[in-house]
């Protein structure tokens, strides 16, 4: 078990421990821990990038939209989605069933080159529109997914109360349906949240040379220019990783709860 | 306050079974009607189609004589209590409470007012901004009860709301459902399998059978009148006594033949049945209440019985009996007998091939009874109740 999470750690210990380095201590000894921390590595990382078209500010700024907004649309889109086709089985739901699972099937990929065309025909290339109008489509199979299952487990009795007590089927979906929805919520926007943030291919083909890439294609050209300064690079990644560990941190025990399934109560 | 008329309603699933076959109930406004039976035999589906969470097959289900079938549940003024209560474990009780009443756009001031109200009476007050996941079983009980109750409806229905209590806690809420019933004076409808339930809590009891209604009426008739021989089983606790015995002339009277043992009918039971003479010399059913049994009686017929085991309750006991006799092995029986006992189909094999049958008699604490011990077992033969063994019914 200690072996295993020395394994897991080790990484991560590169990654600090290169951060926070000096350049020159880089190639003396490189695992070894920095014995004059350089924190200021970061906030060189972050001012010698800012300014520039594609800079580390603007990527941050530019995944947060990109990720905070195709999130939203994917579990206000899953959810409604998946609770008509749990509770109101028939051939057409079922029909729209299976096309969401093939989506999963299918890789994205293979339609990139058409999405590309008619993106570019339509003037959603290098726009955040476009990026959260590619990132919902290609992610609704997965969230239809995951939400008509958690939803076909959920007992009914929650709705009938509702409906007894006068909920329209709106209000009941609202205030009844969709906050008994949070674990697998939780589960939705951790993963496909991570998804969106963490995507270099995508982001490159659709949002290159606008100005408006995200971070890990930031990070990328990065790396191109500062190739001998790794301390900077690594310290760029570390702040990369910032906002998802924070929503992870937030967010962990709504997802393990996901996965795990169940209401309380 | 309201009116309920069930006229022949029934229910099919769409894969064909039938749950609920010509249903008619007709329940006077402020009345507490149970639904009872065995599982499986429709009542909960009858419930669920008053309550319109359940489309109707067959019939009309008329409130205050609307017609409802197609009534939407919201719109039907009905409030339920569900058997897992149902409680949205997202929202504090005061929020689950006042649920229904924001759906009917009631504003904040009435909303609290009237929430408070309810909590008062169910004892809630100081739970209100809890979640229902750190209250007790009973406290989630009461909590579903007040949900229904502050809307004031003027009908409760109730599925199974005790179910998922402990013994002690059933009995008290029990009473308290009968005492918040008969205080609101709203027409309920309770669904129980537990027939002491019904027999405590019912003005009239609706004994139901593989979907079909088989007897309505106050608790004590349909205790001491079953009308069929399924009711009869069902109701009591312990159940009634049953043995197949022979119809046949003695003296000029009638007697119930049992392997070499009597019971001579006094002329009064077969003056109050006459169907009795229709079926002299035919096999029926006789049944008689544990309370109707005695040991060691001083006058009257007897059984030669062997006693098997004794229960003492307390204010009672409970002797249980060995009497050569066959069983009475019918459908109803069954499945009456398979609901207090999983096992009780077997033990009916064992007793008809051993053609001898276990009888419960209820007597004084201060009776004794040994077990191994050979004994005249009395018969009250007023209190003998007797049925067709080929249609179920009551020979009357």
């Amino acid at each position: 078990m200690l072996v295993l999470a020395v394994v897991f750690c080790l990484p991560l210990f590169i990654l600090f421990s290169v951060a926070l380095k000096a350049p020159e201590d880089l190639f003396t000894d490189a695992l070894a821990f920095p014995t004059d921390p350089h924190f200021d590595n970061f906030s060189t990382a972050w001012e010698s990038n800012t300014g520039r078209a594609g800079g580390l500010r603007t990527a941050l700024v530019s995944s947060l939209i990109i990720t905070g907004c195709a999130v939203t649309a994917l579990i206000v889109i899953g959810s409604l989605c998946a609770y008509v086709i749990a509770r109101r089985p028939g051939k057409l739901t079922n029909t729209l069933y299976v096309l969401f699972v093939l989506g999963i099937i299918v890789p994205f990929q293979l339609g990139i080159l058409p999405l590309f065309v008619m993106f570019r025909k339509l003037g959603l290339i290098g726009t955040y529109l476009g990026m959260v109008v590619l990132w919902v489509g290609i992610l609704t199979p997965l969230t239809v997914f995951l939400y008509t299952g958690f939803v076909r487990a959920l007992p009914r009795d929650y709705e009938e109360a509702a409906r007894m007590d006068g909920a329209s089927t709106w209000r009941t979906f609202s205030r009844v349906v969709f906050p008994l929805l949070r674990p697998i919520t939780g589960t939705v926007a951790i993963l496909t949240g991570l998804f969106i943030w963490n995507d270099f291919f995508v982001s490159l083909i659709f949002l290159g040379g606008s100005g408006r890439e995200t971070l890990p294609v930031a990070v990328y050209s990065f790396v191109g220019e500062y190739l001998t300064q790794w301390n900077l690079v690594f310290a760029t990644v570390i702040i990369a990783l910032l906002p998802l560990l924070l929503f992870f941190l937030i967010a962990q025990k709504q997802m393990i709860r996901g996965f795990s399934g169940g209401i309380r109560g | 306050m309201a009116a309920i008329e069930l006229d022949g309603v029934g229910k099919v699933y769409r894969d064909g079974t039938r749950a609920v076959s010509d249903l008619n109930l007709s329940i006077s406004d402020g009345e507490f009607v149970v639904l009872v039976g065995p599982s499986g035999c429709g009542k909960t589906t009858a419930l669920r189609m008053v309550a319109g969470l359940e489309e109707i097959s067959e019939g009309t289900v008329r409130i205050d004589g609307t017609v409802v079938n197609r009534i939407d549940p919201g719109k039907r003024d009905i409030a339920m209590v569900f058997q897992n209560y149902a409680l949205y474990p997202h929202m504090s009780i005061f929020e689950n409470i006042a649920f229904p009443l924001r759906s009917q756009r009631i504003s904040r001031v009435e909303r609290r007012q009237r929430v408070e109200r309810t909590a008062a009476i169910l004892g809630l007050t100081e739970l209100l901004k809890k979640k229902p996941s750190t209250l007790s079983g009973g406290q989630r009980q009461r909590v579903a009860m007040g949900r229904a109750i502050v809307r004031e409806p003027r009908l409760f229905l109730m599925d199974e709301p005790l179910s998922n209590l402990d013994a002690k806690l059933r009995v008290q809420m029990r009473s308290e459902i009968s005492r918040i019933q008969s205080e609101l004076g709203v027409t309920t409808i309770y669904v129980t399998h537990d027939q002491v339930e019904a027999m405590t809590m019912g003005t009239r009891i609706a004994v139901m059978r593989k979907g079909v209604l088989q007897q309505l009426g106050p608790p004590q008739e349909i205790y001491e009148s079953p009308q069929n021989l399924f009711v009869a089983a069902f109701i009591g606790s312990p159940g009634m006594n049953f043995v197949r015995a022979t119809l046949v002339p003695e003296g000029g009277e009638l007697a119930c033949l049992l392997k070499g043992q009597q019971i001579l009918l006094p002329r009064g039971v077969v003056d109050a049945r006459p169907g009795l003479i229709e079926h002299k010399g035919s096999d029926v059913a006789i049944g008689i209440r544990p309370e109707h049994l005695s040991v060691s009686p001083v006058e009257g017929p007897t059984l030669s019985a062997t006693v098997l085991r004794s229960e003492m309750l307390g204010a009672e006991r409970l002797v249980h009996l060995s009497v050569d006799a066959s069983p009475v092995m019918t459908d109803e029986m069954v499945e009456a007998a398979e609901d207090v006992d999983p096992t009780a189909l077997s033990t009916l094999r064992t007793e008809s091939i051993e053609q001898r049958v276990t009888l419960i008699a209820r007597v004084d604490p201060s009776v004794t009874a040994t077990v191994g011990e050979d004994v005249l077992l009395g018969v009250n033969a007023a209190r003998l109740h007797f049925f067709d063994l080929e249609t179920g019914a009551t020979i009357a």
